[in-house]
C-alpha cells in the first residue's frame, strides 16, 4: 500500500535523521579500557583510566588552531559556584554537570538539548553547606550516567533519554553536612564514587555500588578502615578524623586495582608540634588520610597503599584525582601529584615509592621528601599560636585538583603549579558534631606572596618521571581548570581570567587564545561528532579556591560573577 | 587584640538581653527562612560558647587571619554592619557565598561568634 509503504519510508527517515543527530549508543565498561586510543570520544572524567587527559584527534593541530572559532554554546540555569565539571562525550553526544548536579545532554554537532535532568535535591541541607552545590563530573557505563549529588547520593540516568533508572542514598548528609561533589568512576559493572571529608569531622568513605541496580557493594572508611589503619588514631580521635576521597581517581585493568587519593585529616591544622605520635588532636599517623590507596573494585577490600603525608599537619592531602599509567624501561609507573606541591612516582603493582620530584618553588612544610623512600625530611609540625614565617604553600595547596595533561607524543606532563603562602596562627578546636557536624579548621590564616615573588602560577611541561622540566609558561594568577593535550601536537589551558590558551606541546609557544568573559574552574575535552573535531570548556568562577583571587588579584576577580557559567565549544572554521 | 569572651555566664546573659532587644529595634528583621529556623537548637554548654574558638574551628576558613583581613569571605573587623545584619547573616547564610549556621549554632554561640566580631581591632582605623 502505497501510504504505508511511504509513512515507512518516512519513518526510516526520521531514525536515520534522529541517529545522525543523537546517535547516543550504549557505552559498555568494556569501551573504557581503549578510552585512551579513542580519539572520538571522551568517556571518563580524566579522558581514560590512564589519566591522561588527552585525546589522539589530531584534525585540530598546531598548524590550523589558529582557525578555531566558537561552534555552539550552552548556558546552564542555577550555576551557583560557577561551573566545575569537566564534560564527557560519547558518540558524538556531549555530557556534562553544573551546579545542583544537573546533568545535560547535547547533541556534539550542534548544542542542540537532547535532554537535561534536575534532582529534587534537599535544598535546606545545601543552605547550611560550605563546600557546595558544585558537581564536577559524571561518569558513563552500562548505559547510564552517573552523578553524585550533595546530598548523599548517587543517581544513575539513562543516557538516551536522561530518565532516572536508581537513585541510591548512601550517605546521611543530614547529620555529616557533606555529601558528594566529585565525578564517578565506573569500573565494570562498579560505579566508584568517593565522599567529601577532609576538615568535616567523620571518617570520609569511598563506596563501590552496582552499576545496574544501584545497590550499594561496598564501602571503604578512609580514616580507620582496618584495624592497622584504626591502631594509627589516638583515642577516639578516628571518629572525627576527616578524611575522604572527592576527586574520582583511576583504574589498572592489568591488577584489577582502582587507584584513588584520599584527603586530609581533621583539624586541619594540629597544636601537637614535633609530638604529634602522642599528643594533639589526633595523635598518630592518621591511616589512610593524606594517601594514594589501591582497592579491589569488586569488593572494595585495600591491596596496597602510600601515605604521602603521615600525620598531614598542613592539609596538603592527596584527593587530587589524577594517576597517569606510564611505562618507561619495562616499569609500569603510576605518576600521583600531592597537593603539597610533590609529585609521587609508584610502581604500579604497589604503590612502592619509585622517585619523589618538586614542582612548586615555594615549600616548607618540609624540607623535602626523599625520593627513594617517600619519606618527608625536617618536617614543619606547627605548635599552638603564630607561626614565625608564613607556611607554604598556602591552604589552596601548590597545585588545587585541577588535573594536568600528559602527552605520548611529546613525552610531556604538563602541570600547573601555584606559588603563594599564609601566614598562620593555629587555634585549639573541638569537633563540631551536633545537631550537624561542622569545618574543623583549627587556625587563622591569611594568603601571602611567597617568599620568591608574588603570588602567581605557572605551567609546566616536564618528564612525568623524573620531572626534568623542558619548559615553563608564568601566569600572574594560577589556572584553575583542568587542561588538555591531544595528538595534534596542542596543550590547551582556561585561565582565571577567562581566556582558553592553546599552545604548541613541544614549545609552549602560544598559538591561539579566546576570551570566554569569566574565569575557569572546569575541565576542556576533545570529541568527535558527525567526524569533525570539537574543543569544549565550560566557564564560570565560583570555587572554594578562586574565592580567594579577588583579595591576592583585585580585578577582574572583584567583579566577576560567581552565579553563572555556560559550556563553550570550539571548531575550525568551515 | 585576641580576647576571649563569653567565657562569664553572667556577662553573656546580658549581652544576649541587648542583642535580643537590638533585634527586635532594628528594622531588619528576620527573613522568611529565620522565621522558618524558629525553633532555637539546643543551647550549647558554657564551655561550648566560645567565639574566638568557634571562628577558628568554622568562620575562619573564609574570614581570613581571624576576620581581620579579606580572603574568601569578606574583612569583618571594623564591620559597620548592625549587629540584628551579623546576627541575621550568621543565621541565614548567602546562598552561594556563605552557609546558614541557624539550624547548627545555638543563638549562645551566635552571640559569642557577634561578640568576637566586635572585639577585632580594624588596622584601618
Amino acid at each position: 500500500m502505497a501510504l504505508r509503504g511511504k509513512y515507512l519510508t518516512g519513518c526510516a527517515v526520521l531514525a536515520l535523521a534522529a541517529m545522525m543527530t543523537a546517535p547516543a549508543l550504549a557505552v559498555d565498561p568494556s569501551r573504557l579500557l581503549t578510552a585512551d586510543q579513542n580519539a572520538n570520544d571522551w568517556l571518563t572524567n580524566h579522558g581514560s583510566y590512564k589519566s591522561y587527559h588527552y585525546s589522539p584527534a589530531d584534525q585540530i593541530n598546531a598548524g590550523n588552531v589558529k582557525n578555531l572559532e566558537v561552534a555552539w554554546t550552552h548556558f546552564p540555569e542555577r550555576s551557583t559556584r560557577g561551573i566545575q565539571s569537566t564534560p564527557l562525550a560519547a558518540d558524538g553526544v556531549l555530557y556534562y554537570s553544573g551546579s545542583y548536579s544537573r546533568v545535560y545532554a547535547l547533541d556534539g554537532a550542534t548544542g542542540k538539548v537532547l535532554w537535561t535532568y534536575a534532582p529534587e535535591l534537599d535544598e535546606e541541607l545545601i543552605s547550611k553547606q560550605t563546600h557546595s552545590p558544585y558537581n564536577r563530573g559524571l561518569a558513563l557505563a552500562n548505559g547510564n550516567v552517573y552523578v553524585g549529588t550533595v546530598d548523599g547520593r548517587l543517581i544513575a540516568l539513562d543516557m538516551k533519554t536522561g530518565k532516572p533508572v536508581f537513585d541510591t542514598h548512601l550517605v546521611d548528609s543530614k547529620k555529616l553536612t557533606v555529601g558528594f561533589t566529585g565525578a564517578p568512576l565506573a569500573v565494570k559493572d562498579t560505579v566508584i564514587i568517593g565522599s567529601q571529608g577532609g576538615e568535616w569531622p567523620w571518617r570520609g568513605p569511598i563506596f563501590g555500588v552496582d552499576g545496574k541496580t544501584g545497590q550499594k557493594k561496598w564501602e571503604f572508611f578512609t580514616v580507620a578502615g582496618t584495624d592497622e589503619a584504626k591502631a594509627t588514631w589516638g583515642g577516639e580521635s578516628w571518629r572525627t578524623g576527616g578524611g575522604g576521597g572527592w576527586m574520582a581517581g583511576a583504574y589498572d585493568p592489568e591488577t584489577n586495582t582502582v587507584w584513588w587519593g584520599t584527603a586530609n585529616p581533621a583539624p586541619l591544622y594540629d597544636w601537637a608540634g614535633a609530638d604529634w605520635q602522642k599528643s594533639g588532636p589526633r595523635p598518630g599517623a592518621n591511616l589512610y588520610t593524606s594517601s594514594v590507596i589501591g582497592l579491589d573494585p569488586d569488593t572494595g577490600k585495600l591491596k596496597f597503599y602510600h601515605q604521602e603525608l603521615p600525620h598531614d599537619a598542613w592539609d596538603f592531602d592527596s584527593a587530587v584525582g589524577e594517576f597517569l599509567s606510564i611505562d618507561r624501561g619495562g616499569q609500569k609507573l603510576m605518576v600521583h601529584p600531592n597537593k603539597g606541591g610533590f609529585i609521587f612516582v609508584y610502581d604500579r603493582a604497589n604503590a612502592k615509592v619509585q622517585n619523589v620530584w618538586q614542582l612548586v618553588k615555594n615549600v616548607n612544610f618540609v624540607k623535602g621528601i626523599d625520593p627513594k623512600t617517600g619519606e618527608l625530611i625536617g618536617r614543619r609540625d606547627l605548635s599552638a599560636g603564630k607561626a614565625d614565617t608564613p607556611l607554604c604553600p598556602a591552604i589552596a595547596g601548590g597545585v588545587s585538583w585541577n588535573s594536568g595533561a600528559y602527552s605520548p607524543k611529546t613525552g610531556l606532563y604538563y602541570k600547573i603549579a601555584q606559588e603563594w603562602c599564609m601566614d598562620i596562627t593555629v587555634i585549639r578546636t573541638t569537633p563540631i558534631l551536633e545537631p550537624m557536624a561542622q569545618l574543623n579548621i583549627g587556625a587563622d590564616f591569611k594568603l601571602v606572596a611567597p617568599p620568591d615573588g608574588p603570588a602567581r602560577g605557572h605551567l609546566d611541561a616536564r618528564d612525568p618521571v623524573t620531572g626534568n622540566k623542558k619548559w615553563e609558561i608564568n601566569y600572574k594568577e594560577p589556572p584553575l581548570a583542568s587542561i588538555l593535550a591531544t595528538g595534534g601536537n596542542l596543550l590547551f589551558v582556561p585561565d582565571s581570567e577567562g581566556v582558553v590558551h592553546a599552545y604548541n606541546a613541544e614549545t609552549g609557544q602560544e598559538l591561539w587564545s579566546h576570551n570566554n568573559g569569566m574565569g575557569h574552574n572546569a575541565g576542556i575535552i576533545s570529541y568527535m561528532a558527525g567526524g569533525k573535531q570539537y574543543i569544549a570548556v565550560p566557564a564560570g568562577w565560583g570555587s572554594l579556591v578562586s574565592d580567594e583571587f579577588a583579595a591576592l588579584w583585585g580585578e577582574p576577580f572583584k567583579s566577576m560573577a560567581k552565579n553563572t557559567g555556560a559550556l563553550f565549544v570550539y571548531a575550525l572554521k568551515q | 587584640m585576641r580576647i576571649s569572651v563569653l567565657r562569664n555566664g553572667a556577662v553573656l546573659a546580658t549581652l544576649v538581653l541587648a542583642l535580643s532587644m537590638t533585634c527586635v529595634a532594628a528594622q531588619q528583621g528576620p527573613s522568611p527562612a529565620a522565621k522558618a529556623e524558629a525553633r532555637p537548637p539546643p543551647e550549647a554548654s558554657p564551655s561550648d560558647i566560645d567565639g574566638p574558638t568557634l571562628f577558628a574551628s568554622v568562620c575562619g576558613f573564609c574570614h581570613q587571619d581571624g576576620g581581620r583581613t579579606e580572603g574568601k569571605g569578606p574583612k569583618l573587623a571594623g564591620t559597620k554592619r548592625s549587629d540584628a545584619f551579623i546576627i541575621a547573616r550568621i543565621r541565614n547564610g548567602k546562598p552561594g557565598a556563605m552557609p546558614a549556621f541557624g539550624g547548627a549554632f545555638s543563638e549562645g554561640q551566635i552571640v559569642a561568634i557577634l561578640a568576637y566580631i566586635r572585639s577585632l581591632e580594624d588596622d584601618a582605623n
